[in-house]
């Protein structure tokens, strides 16, 4: 190129090719802004359809600065442009009640099919848990106060007698109020912090989570024990069962949910392990959330109906339909020709 | 431009274009997470004197603080789901200082692992800090410093993790970035107004390959500046420097210096783009000429 050829204007060709493109580019900006401030809804359908073809522009603008362009400026631009369009065009479709409705529709169920093994561990932990609490208390009641923490006893304690014992389980009806709105919140909230520990605990390869789940089976065993003592056995099981099923099947998911992340954790595969964590995390999670929200129901059913059904065929009855309604649930809903796949919630 | 920095990561789009992102700052984090609870702080106190104010009228006060209680634990809880998910990956405090949740690997952020990187959320902030909270003072040295120590795990773990991430970004395969919106500004090798002046200095194709794309990216970042005193004093100073290296005889004068290194600029650029274009890129002033 000689001197006289650069005299005059120059056009570049990253300019030229700027030119050309920068009519697209701000179309999409104000697109995304858009987006960014109102959310999908705030786009007609029009523009919906039209946003993957700006990203797709925006992207072969970039790939196409790269190789002709050292405008800095224009680079950072597209690299940041292109970026806000593939969020917005790969940012979560749904809103949260549609989630909701999707995943307790069919995600739920079949993330907890995907896991029936590590449920069955924790079902197994839970019942030794169980039998211990049981064996441990019937050798010798003192066990009873060391291994339930005094706030849950209240005034159920070995030697109260087979009549104290029985007037807590047969307690007049509370009120409405007290029942539904005060009591099942409480042991709502109680409820829903030890499943999520349970969840959140697999993080330490799970050990916590043993624990927590022989410890729960354990305190189980441990309450029936002493009723035994008094031939009160029938009745405390129903007492324990009309809430039971569904509290204990969420505090099992939850503890199913950590040990699917200890196991991921501890056997990768082929994946790194953060990879890994990543895979199947979002499941875990999932199903957790789907047993706080048994733990809601149980919580319902603890704090008011079994209150309102005060004999102990009726709890029975009560605790098998719970029973035949989550199995039919977890087993039959939302079943698909990829429910053996690695499904995900959502 | 070599590896990516430190706080820099590459994301593959499924069109299979790289973009460079930059992971969000700890400080960055940290003020974002603080006004997302002051939000929640506020919005919980207002549901509390609501239900308190419907307790004096008549109810009893036992379902009125359940009720707010209650209402707390929503909040908290459906404050980040609904957020994330309206706002694709974005909160009120996220929004505020720039920050956007991605998944790590390049794909769809899904609903699911938003829920999942809110549920960790619940374990390991609010709970250890509640449960902290809630002891009485002779809870016993080892209780409290268990879940002190617990809390203080948890919470920095963006601090030394890899990649920034806390446990609930670990389980969902999520991570948070900085986006800032950038504006095109308009390229200096085009005039204000089309045509309105020739190039007054004219360089040699000898006196172009003093310099490299790196400079050339330095001199833009210094002509982009806003025009100040100190902006013209350090003009002056670089445009000295490469008259001085390029061996420009004349001189330039001093209100000419913008000018003179504008001109510059865009020959530079356009002798160092066509020389990538021919994938002959000289990458800065010390590579050698060819």
């Amino acid at each position: 190129m000689n001197e006289s050829g650069r005299r005059g204007e120059i056009l570049l060709r990253s300019a030229q090719f700027r030119r050309r493109r920068e009519e697209g580019w701000k179309r999409l900006e104000i697109l995304l802004e858009r987006m960014e401030s109102g959310g999908a809804a705030s786009l007609s359908a029009d523009e919906a359809q039209k946003l993957p073809l700006l990203y797709l522009g925006a992207l072969s603008s970039l790939s196409v600065a790269r190789n002709i362009a050292l405008d800095r400026d224009l680079l950072l631009y597209l690299e940041d442009l292109s970026l806000r369009a593939y969020l917005a065009v790969y940012g979560p479709r749904a809103t949260a009640m549609e989630m909701a409705g999707e995943f307790f529709r069919a995600g739920f169920p079949r993330a907890v099919r995907g896991m029936r093994w590590h449920l069955a561990a924790a079902l197994a932990l839970f019942l030794a848990g169980t039998a211990a609490g049981y064996a441990l208390v019937r050798h010798d009641p003192a066990h009873y106060s060391t291994i339930i923490p005094a706030e849950l006893a209240g005034e159920r304690l070995p030697g109260a007698g087979g009549e104290e014992l029985r007037r807590h389980l047969f307690t007049p009806w509370p009120g409405f109020v007290n029942a539904f709105v005060v009591f099942a919140n409480s042991l709502f909230r109680h409820n829903a912090v030890i499943g999520v520990l349970g969840f959140g605990l697999g993080f330490m390869l799970g050990l916590p989570t043993m624990f927590l789940m022989i410890y729960n089976g354990m305190i189980v065993g441990a309450f029936v024990a002493l009723h035994a003592e008094y031939g009160l056995t029938a009745d405390v099981v129903g007492w324990l069962a009309i809430h039971g099923v569904t509290e204990t099947t969420a505090i099992l998911l939850c503890g199913a949910s950590g040990f699917v992340l200890a196991e991921k954790i501890v056997f990768p595969g082929r994946l790194s392990r953060l990879e890994n964590l990543a895979r199947h995390g979002r499941t875990a999670a999932g199903v957790t959330a789907g047993a706080v929200g048994l733990l809601f129901v149980a919580g319902l059913i603890e704090g008011g109906f079994r209150q309102l059904i005060n004999d102990t065929p009726g709890r029975y009855a009560f605790a098998l339909m719970t029973a035949a309604l989550w199995l039919y649930y977890f087993a039959r809903i939302g079943r698909g020709p990829d429910d053996d796949l690695d499904n995900r919630p959502g | 431009m070599g590896a990516p920095r430190r706080d820099r990561r590459v994301l593959i789009t499924p069109e299979g274009v790289a973009l460079e992102l930059s992971l969000a700052g700890r400080g960055e984090r940290l003020i974002a997470f603080a006004i997302d609870l002051a939000l929640i702080a506020a919005g919980i106190t207002v549901f509390y004197f609501v239900a308190e104010s419907f307790a004096v009228r008549g109810g009893t006060t036992a379902a009125a603080r359940t009720a707010a209680l209650f209402a707390a634990f929503l909040v908290r809880n459906g404050y980040f789901l609904h957020f994330e998910l309206a706002w694709r990956g974005r909160t009120p405090g996220k929004r505020f200082v720039g920050l956007r949740v991605i998944d790590r690997s390049g794909g769809e952020l899904t609903p699911g692992a938003i829920l999942a990187r809110n549920l960790i959320r619940e374990a390991e902030f609010f709970l250890p800090l509640s449960l902290f909270l809630s002891l009485d003072s002779d809870a016993g040295t080892w209780r409290q410093l268990a879940l002190g120590g617990w809390a203080a795990l948890a919470a920095s773990l963006p601090l030394w993790s890899r990649e920034r991430l806390r446990a609930g970004d670990l389980i969902a395969g999520t991570g948070v970035i900085a986006l800032p919106g950038r504006r095109l500004s308009p390229d200096l090798t085009m005039p204000p107004a089309p045509a309105a002046r020739p190039r007054t200095f004219v360089f040699t194709g000898a006196q172009l390959a003093k310099y490299g794309a790196f400079e050339l990216q330095v001199l833009e970042e210094i002509l982009r500046r806003p025009d100040d005193e100190a902006a013209g004093r350090l003009l002056a100073d670089v445009c000295g420097r490469i008259c001085r290296r390029i061996g420009w005889r004349e001189t330039v004068p001093p209100g000419e210096a913008r000018r003179f290194l504008t001109d510059f600029y865009a020959a530079e650029r356009d002798d160092l783009e066509r020389g990538k274009l021919y994938g002959k890129l000289r990458a800065d002033k010390n590579s050698p000429a060819r």
